[in-house]
């Protein structure tokens, strides 16, 4: 369980170190590689967030933990990347679009997460907030190693990106809760839509290492 | 139901009060507002408390666009991030939210004990003086100062034994009375602990012994021989260790303790059945430092230790002939094989027989852990 999430973690930590360009772990580890782990992270944190939404819903009380729960979107609370975005428009992207999108999408969806952490109530919720951070992390690292070893570059500007400016923190107590429940609600659909592009991408790539950079750039 | 589309920047609606706290028991009149910019009016609203729709005997319209709710005797919040009390326009969209939080206020935390491992750190743990609940996440904060010397202090690593604890991690002096104290706070109040005065060096305790050696003594069979150090991190303190022995047969969960060991490091059990594994545990209590004639607090028992009496070749009145002649038989063979092994494999030396108990104690402890869970 625990233990086989924070290995993949380490490896996908320690094997996409895109800072630097002398060491290219990714590319002895093979794009082919490379996507696979990152599809596995993804469907593992999949399963991660099943029980902390579970949990985290229940310390947020009816009617938040109802299964037809289904409360506005306010235009304040769009400030957390939405993942629904029409299918075809997103089907249409080019690999290097998905994936910035995906990057960038993940590395501001760590950053809400984070602030959650530090202002929630009981230590079993802290922990599994503090594991899934680690492991959202580890995704993020992941998926920037894939896009080098494809020969995309990272999305420019800093990996976790501080609260963006004119989105004020929620007025009230129970917004806030609305906020939680979307922020929980948006990662579960990028991270059911993003095993559904790894997977795609996976049977794109072929499995050979050498010439793999220049068959990807003429893509 | 289908949610509101996307809204205005404004708010649907404003409940009043926003986020109240209140005592258990007390009564609320709350009241939803629709804002100007929405087609709706009070007799288009309703109410819902933790998902639950509540009567409409206790609605009351107070203008075209506000109604009101009343809520008597609270009771305590069903969660601790608020009670959710919202506002619906008739086909079930939310307009608007407020968290109520009902409870009481914290009572004194009780019973503090502290200990200071090695005189470095001192950790403290404590109790919840409540009873029952009080509902509202309550906040713990451990504070310390040196007596007669001002500033009070904070603890910072929290939950390092347990959810009431706090450790202390340096710059703690010795020789000297620290008072001692933990605050519980909520929203609805705060309450202060009882003090408690303590020298450091009052409640040290330390490592287990280390090197626990349990061998036999000659061909006796009815006695274990056991050795041990003291531990190494207070060998630089002016100290006097006293020790504990427990023991038991391996079939047992009964310990027999050896209390009088006083400071020696090693010790003879006697009076013990031959031919037969036993485990061994040491402790240590780093008793009179620096010459204060006081108790410290105990160790954590060290790791057990396997060994076996020997049993002479003719039969003794044993209880279980069967079992134990097995067990001889099988101990004997293994002892021959590691004689062999040692002889004519290179890189075996650690094989022996002693190996061969340490395993048994092993096995035991995870068939135990085993049944338990």
């Amino acid at each position: 369980g625990d233990s086989w999430g924070i290995f993949t973690f380490l490896c996908a930590a320690l094997c996409n170190l895109p800072a630097l360009p002398a060491l290219n772990c990714s590319e002895e580890l093979g794009a082919g590689q490379s996507i696979q782990q990152t599809y596995d992270l993804t469907r593992y944190l999949e399963h991660q967030l099943r029980t902390l939404a579970g949990t985290y819903l229940n310390y947020l009380g009816p009617p938040f933990n109802e299964p037809d729960f289904n409360p506005p979107r306010l235009a304040r609370a769009e400030r957390v990347p939405s993942a629904t975005v029409d299918l075809d428009l997103w089907r249409g992207l080019t690999d290097n679009a998905r994936l910035a999108a995906n990057y960038r999408a993940y590395s501001r969806l760590l950053c809400y997460l984070r602030v959650l952490d530090g202002q929630v109530g009981t230590a079993e919720l802290r922990h599994r907030l503090a594991h899934f951070c680690a492991s959202l992390q580890g995704l993020v690292l992941s998926i920037g190693g894939v896009m080098s070893s494809l020969g995309y570059p990272l999305p420019a500007g800093p990996a976790a990106p501080p609260a963006p400016p004119g989105a004020p923190a929620a007025p009230n107590d129970f917004l806030k809760k609305m906020d939680d429940f979307w922020l929980l609600k948006e990662l579960q659909t990028w991270l059911w839509r993003s095993a559904k592009d790894f997977n795609r991408l996976k049977k794109k790539v072929p499995p050979a290492v050498v010439t793999l950079r220049l068959e990807a750039r003429g893509f | 139901s289908p949610p509101l589309s996307v809204s205005p920047a404004a708010d649907p609606a404003v409940i009043s009060p926003q986020d109240p706290t209140l005592l258990i028991g007390s009564s609320l009149v709350a009241t939803c507002t629709v804002s100007p910019d929405f087609p709706l009016k009070a007799e288009d609203l309703y109410w819902t408390l933790n998902g639950r729709r509540l009567p409409a005997a206790s609605y009351a319209a107070l203008g075209p666009s506000t109604l009101s709710v009343a809520l008597a005797r609270l009771n305590g919040s069903r969660q601790q991030s608020g009670d959710n009390l919202v506002c619906h326009s008739r086909d079930g969209g939310i307009l608007a939210g407020s968290c109520l939080y009902v409870g009481l206020p914290p009572e004194k935390p009780v019973n503090i004990t502290c200990w200071s491992k090695n005189m470095k750190d001192l950790t403290c743990k404590w109790a919840p003086g409540t009873e029952g609940e009080t509902f509202l996440h309550t906040n713990y904060t451990l504070k310390y100062k040196r007596r007669w010397y001002g500033q009070d202090n904070t603890c910072q690593e929290y939950h390092t034994a347990g959810t009431y604890s706090c450790h202390i991690p340096k710059d703690l002096a010795l020789f000297t009375p620290y008072e001692i104290w933990v605050e519980a706070s909520n929203r609805l109040g705060v309450a202060v602990s009882d003090v408690v005065m303590l020298d450091i060096l009052d409640v040290v305790t330390t490592d287990p012994p280390s090197d626990v050696h349990v061998s036999r003594v000659g061909d006796l069979e009815d006695q274990l021989s056991v050795r041990w150090s003291s531990p190494p991190a207070l060998k630089d303190f002016l100290f006097q260790a006293k020790y504990q022995i427990q023991y038991r047969v391996e079939d047992s969960s009964e310990w027999k303790v050896v209390d009088d060991v006083g400071n020696q490091t090693s010790c003879r059990l006697a009076g013990l059945r031959p031919g037969t594994v036993y485990f061994v545990q040491v402790r240590c209590n780093p008793f009179s430092i620096y010459g204060s004639k006081k108790a410290g607090i105990w160790s954590d028992w060290s790791n057990p230790t396997a060994a076996s009496t020997p049993r002479s070749e003719r039969v003794a009145g044993g209880c279980d002939p069967k079992g134990g002649e097995q067990n001889t038989t099988l101990r004997r063979e293994l002892k021959q094989f590691f004689g062999w092994v040692k002889k004519h494999a290179y890189g075996c030396s650690n094989l022996g027989i002693k190996l061969y108990d340490q395993w048994r104690v092993w096995l035991q402890k995870s068939h135990k852990t085993r049944n338990q869970v």
